[in-house]
């Protein structure tokens, strides 16, 4: 090549040049990575699995008769954290909160996120708490919020048929085979739910682990009979937030 | 391996059934390893192993085509600076969990750092392997170069790899079950992490700074005075692509120990591929960046240059936007497919850097002896069969139950 004393100038304007086009092509390609238009990917991803089971509509459920204190009907997934989602006849997926968590807080005020919004699957989605104080839950499946319940989140018993009328918001979910594989069904779920009730009656009473179970079932709001104002600090840990 | 562990190890017969042979007689354990695999691995390793011995008996000159103009070799090309390079994925993953607080890729953490732990073991094989004197390697802890950008390497080869030793015995301790060091050692992982951070940032450049005293020596489409700077932004590259193709194998080959876990690798891939993509976009620009700062341009009409862009267009920027259409796609195949590119075309760019365009002027050029590829394939075949034992054996991919809550 030589040191051609004028080919400095020839460089420069080309490093420039290159230097402002890599900027002007960064701003679309951050923004085309960024971006996720995922939908396309629902309905045959979904349709592949014929182990997701569509569920009847929501209202129609029959809990099966689980042992113990708390239900989980068949069709609803799991989140460790509490919630739920079930796949509606609609292509739709619904999200809620389990019957523990329900039962945990009692009657309980709402925080939904805003339609439109979207849910990320083990990210913050909803707030459950009462007059005073809120506790995040995660969400179950990652998706784009359509509906939210405004009849749970207004009303005092909103939350009394946790997996049927107390359903909280409905998602467009793009990951949704993915998602649920994440998630507990039937046997392990309810085998959870009891773990987690077993884990509760021993804080309830260390010695007498079981006697309460065939007292009844327990009262609503157990969280705050147990832990008073610590109910949330309680709460937290088992909603994993 | 298991036989002699198990003539050495004094501990109660259970010890050694249960940890060494996964539970089962000696006999039954033998009989599980006769596989295919195995057989091809044990071909390569029986002309291998014989190959280094001859290497330190009877010198370089009898197993390698190196000579005064040529001395650096696949050794150093493909061992050290490609092993180094792939072992990268330890401190990018290591700080996105613990220093960027990203907890999700915890479950992808220590099978990164246990890749990275051996990748350098085989790199410093192979460096011992290339050293004339491999004895005067002690002398970097006498002599005190200080301006010598090879002591740099030296120290912080030996630093960082003592670091990632100290990583990996936090599986190994629950492993053998020693729970009060083992929480000693979880406290100081953030600390370790810190560390490996600095050291790895160092010597990733400093293998780069090498080429800084051989300006005449490389090809100036590669040569830049900010060599080192390409070398620390591929070795990023690297541990993102690394970590993905790995992830996705291990995950495939050892599914059997992560049943029942809570882990979206799916998801993890897809953010790194993320990341990989706005990486792999900047490195690009910057390449052509260097090109045009050292005046090279004119040389991308040779040979050399063809060769040039197949490095930087067919092995960065596609990789780059199949990173970015698959991640932004939810497509994990197609991020997939980038990685294993984006790994190639890293392994490309120091073969190139220290082999290929090295000496490209010279009349006489470097090309290696069966012997050479042979103990390279060696040492990589050693690698994959002591990643395969540790992870049959140590809570690597899964947690293991007695020490779940130290996880959270």
């Amino acid at each position: 090549m030589g040191h051609e004393f004028l080919s400095i100038y020839s460089a420069k304007l080309l490093e420039y040049t290159l230097a402002i086009s890599y900027l002007l092509l960064f701003i679309p390609f951050w923004k085309y990575v960024q971006g996720g238009k995922r939908a396309e990917a629902t309905v045959p991803a979904v349709a592949k699995r014929p182990a997701v089971q569509v569920a009847r509509p929501a209202g129609a459920v029959a809990p099966r008769a689980a042992a113990g204190w708390f239900q989980v009907p068949a069709g609803v997934h799991l989140h460790p954290g509490h919630t739920w989602a079930r796949l509606e006849a609609d292509g739709l997926v619904s999200v809620g909160v389990d019957d523990f968590a329900h039962k945990l807080v009692g009657p309980a005020r709402v925080e939904l996120p805003a339609l439109g919004e979207k849910v990320a699957q083990g990210e913050p989605a909803l707030e459950i708490g009462d007059e005073e104080r809120l506790v995040p839950m995660l969400s179950p499946v990652d998706g784009t919020v359509v509906a939210v319940n405004a009849a749970a989140r207004e009303r005092q018993d909103g939350l009394d048929d946790p997996y049927g009328a107390g359903w909280l918001f409905k998602v467009k979910a793009p990951r949704l085979a993915a998602n649920l594989r994440q998630l507990l069904t039937d046997g392990p779920a309810r085998r959870f739910v009891e773990d987690a009730g077993e884990a509760l009656a021993l804080r309830m009473n260390p010695e007498l682990a079981h006697v309460l179970q065939d007292g009844g079932t327990p009262i609503h709001g157990i969280g705050r009979a147990l832990a008073g104002d610590e109910w949330e600090r309680l709460a937290r840990q088992y909603f994993l937030t | 391996m298991a036989s002699a562990s198990a003539g050495a190890v004094s501990a109660p017969q259970s010890f050694v059934r249960e940890k060494i042979l996964l539970g089962k007689t000696f006999r039954e354990y033998v009989r599980s390893c006769c596989t295919p695999v195995n057989a091809v691995a044990a071909l390569i390793l029986a002309i291998g192993i014989p190959l280094i011995v001859i290497r330190f008996a009877a010198g370089l000159g009898a197993t390698t085509n190196l000579s005064q103009t040529a001395p650096w070799g696949i050794w150093i090309g493909f061992d050290m600076m490609t092993g180094i390079v792939l072992a990268a994925g330890g401190f990018t993953i290591g700080a996105t969990v613990q220093l960027f607080g990203l907890k999700e890729y915890h479950p992808i953490e220590r099978a990164a750092i246990l890749t990275a732990f051996l990748g350098y073991i085989m790199a410093i094989a192979g460096l011992l392997a290339d050293l004339g004197r491999p004895w005067n390697m002690v002398m970097i802890f006498a002599s005190y170069g200080t301006a010598s950008a090879l002591f740099e390497v030296a120290w912080c080869v030996v630093c960082y790899s003592s670091v990632l030793f100290l990583e990996f015995t936090i599986p190994f301790f629950e492993w053998v079950g020693w729970k009060k060091v083992h929480s000693v050692m979880k406290k100081a992982l953030i600390a370790l992490t810190v560390l490996s951070v600095m050291f790895s940032t160092m010597h990733q450049s400093a293998l780069g700074s090498l080429f800084l005293l051989a300006p005449t020596k490389l090809h100036p489409l590669w040569y830049s005075p900010f060599i080192f700077i390409f070398f620390f932004l591929t070795a990023v590259i690297a541990g993102i692509s690394m970590v993905i193709v790995e992830s996705s194998i291990s995950h495939k080959v050892f599914h059997s120990q992560i049943a029942g876990q809570h882990v979206d690798v799916d998801k993890l891939t897809l953010g790194l591929g993320k990341a990989g993509a706005l990486v792999m976009f900047a490195y690009f620009f910057l390449k052509l960046q260097g090109v045009i700062d050292g005046h090279a341009w004119g040389y991308l009409r040779t040979g050399y240059g063809a060769w040039f862009l197949v490095e930087i267009v067919g092995f960065v920027l596609v990789p780059a936007l199949l990173y970015a259409y698959g991640s932004r796609n939810g497509k994990v195949k197609i991020v997939r497919i980038g990685g294993v590119m984006g790994v190639l075309g890293i392994v490309l760019n120091r073969l190139n850097v220290s082999v290929i365009a090295f000496n490209w002027n010279q009349p006489v050029r470097y090309v290696p002896s069966w012997m050479e590829v042979w103990v390279s394939i060696t040492l990589v075949t050693i690698g994959v069969l002591l990643f395969r034992w540790i992870v049959n054996r140590m809570p690597i991919l899964r947690e293991d139950p007695r020490f779940a809550e130290a996880h959270h």
